[in-house]
């Protein structure tokens, strides 16, 4: 056990977040190159301003004509992406294990608020699944690759929770999560789980149109 | 009267229980009163039944003597709980916090020996 333990919390986590910001990185420069070689112009009118804008809007439950007609979708959505990332990043385990690492770390949440925030995010993970599932104008877009997608997002904080309470095989299970966190980190560049960088980058470019070009909201 | 003496007996023995101080040969587990508000439970601990199986003889392996930064190699502090020096709260002064001592000293031991618990639940372990 102390091999394969060394062994994921060592050269694995090097692995995993190297890809996951090297990936990053790849991906915007991609991203940056193809605009410059498509749509040059965009660059005349990305307005900081029409970009902040937009992105508050969007980031505010109810702050757009979309998000308040899907009331449900829209508490939903934000309760399990704001607990799917603050749950990991302020969890107690993950800063002493870092600042056992690294010297130094960071305040963290009581692990009984982590402990909630990780079942909203499975409830979450839950809601979407069976909303591909029963909502037949959602189930026609949907493929086999969603449903990896979900299992991949969810994985951590399924094995974390059992890990946690220690139900059952609890060596296997700390294993067990920690390479499926690893496996997400890396998928988030190289899937469409690079809507974590996209997104932001999506509506500032669209809030710059709509603000500068069009005189125009988008939300 | 009889009942009474003997709620009254009862009451002392208890009392005294209660209040003799624990001596690590019945340690079971790492006291964490000195924290706090604790999150986890106590560490797994059995004390000397845990460091003759790992073979430690030297008492100031764990309960140390430092004077002037410097480790006192044949002195002993096991009158001392870890807390007596070691305060909850990092100072600046570059001692370890109460949590960083036990973790260095217990966590840190078994990952250069390659040997004993290093996952946060092997000793952190629920009942
Ligand atoms: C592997 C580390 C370790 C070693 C080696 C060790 N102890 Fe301890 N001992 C502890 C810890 C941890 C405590 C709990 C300290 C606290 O609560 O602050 C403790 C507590 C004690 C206590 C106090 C018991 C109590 O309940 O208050 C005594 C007495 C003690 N040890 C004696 C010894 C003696 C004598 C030796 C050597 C034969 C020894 N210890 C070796 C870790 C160790
Ligand atoms: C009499 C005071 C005192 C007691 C009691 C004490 N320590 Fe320490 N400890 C110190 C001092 C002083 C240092 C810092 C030395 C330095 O400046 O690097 C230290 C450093 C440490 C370190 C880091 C250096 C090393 O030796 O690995 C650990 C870990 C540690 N203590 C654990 C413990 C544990 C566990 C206990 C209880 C079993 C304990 N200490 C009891 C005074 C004490
Ligand atoms: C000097 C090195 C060393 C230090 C310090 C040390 N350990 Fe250990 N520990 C070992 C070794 C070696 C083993 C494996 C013993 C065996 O082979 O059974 C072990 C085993 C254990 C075990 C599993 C076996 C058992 O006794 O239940 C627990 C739990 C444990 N240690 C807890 C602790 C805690 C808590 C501390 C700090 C207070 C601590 N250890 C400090 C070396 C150390
Ligand atoms: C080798 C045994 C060992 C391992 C592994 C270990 N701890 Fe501890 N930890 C201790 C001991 C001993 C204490 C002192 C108080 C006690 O018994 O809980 C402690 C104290 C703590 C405390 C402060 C007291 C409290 O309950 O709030 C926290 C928090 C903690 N550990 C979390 C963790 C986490 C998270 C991990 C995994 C990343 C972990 N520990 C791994 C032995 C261990």
């Amino acid at each position: 056990m102390h091999a394969i333990y060394g062994w994921v919390t060592g050269p694995l986590t090097w692995i995993a977040f190297l890809l996951f910001f090297g990936g990053l990185l790849y991906r915007l420069v991609q991203l940056l190159i193809l605009v410059r070689r498509k749509e040059p112009f965009i660059f005349s009118y990305m307005s900081l301003k029409y970009s902040l804008r937009s992105i508050l809007h969007w980031i505010l439950p109810f702050g757009t004509v979309n998000w308040r007609l899907h009331p449900v979708m829209t508490i939903v959505t934000f309760a399990f992406h704001i607990c799917l990332l603050v749950a990991p990043v302020f969890l107690m385990a993950h800063a002493i294990l870092f600042e056992e690492a690294w010297g130094f770390g960071w305040p963290s949440l009581p692990d009984v608020a982590a402990d909630w925030m990780t079942l909203i995010v499975i409830a979450g993970a839950v809601f979407f699944l069976v909303r591909r599932i029963v909502r037949p104008e959602v189930r026609f877009v949907t493929s086999t690759s969603d449903y990896v997608l979900l299992a991949v997002v969810a994985a951590p904080f399924v094995t974390g929770f059992i890990a946690y309470h220690q139900l059952f095989a609890y060596r296997w299970m700390l294993v067990a999560h920690i390479v499926s966190g690893q496996v997400m980190l890396v998928a988030i560049p190289f899937t469409r789980l690079v809507h974590m960088l996209f997104a932001p980058l999506t509506r500032a470019y669209t809030g710059s149109e709509f603000g500068g070009v069009r005189h125009a909201v988008d939300w | 009267m009889k009942r009474f003496v003997t709620v009254l007996l009862a009451v002392a023995v208890g009392w005294l229980w209660a209040t003799a101080p624990l001596a690590q040969e019945d340690m079971e587990t790492v006291p964490n009163d000195a924290f706090t508000s604790p999150q986890r439970p106590p560490a797994v601990f059995v004390h000397d039944a845990h460091n003759e199986a790992a073979g430690i003889d030297e008492c100031n392996r764990c309960h140390h003597v430092y004077r002037e930064g410097q480790l006192v190699p044949d002195e002993s502090s096991e009158d001392y709980r870890c807390s007596d020096c070691h305060a909850e709260t990092a100072a600046d002064d570059g001692m370890p916090a109460l949590m960083g001592a036990f973790h260095g000293n217990c966590k840190q031991c078994h990952l250069e020996l390659e040997n004993g618990p290093v996952m946060c639940g092997e000793c952190h372990q629920r009942p």
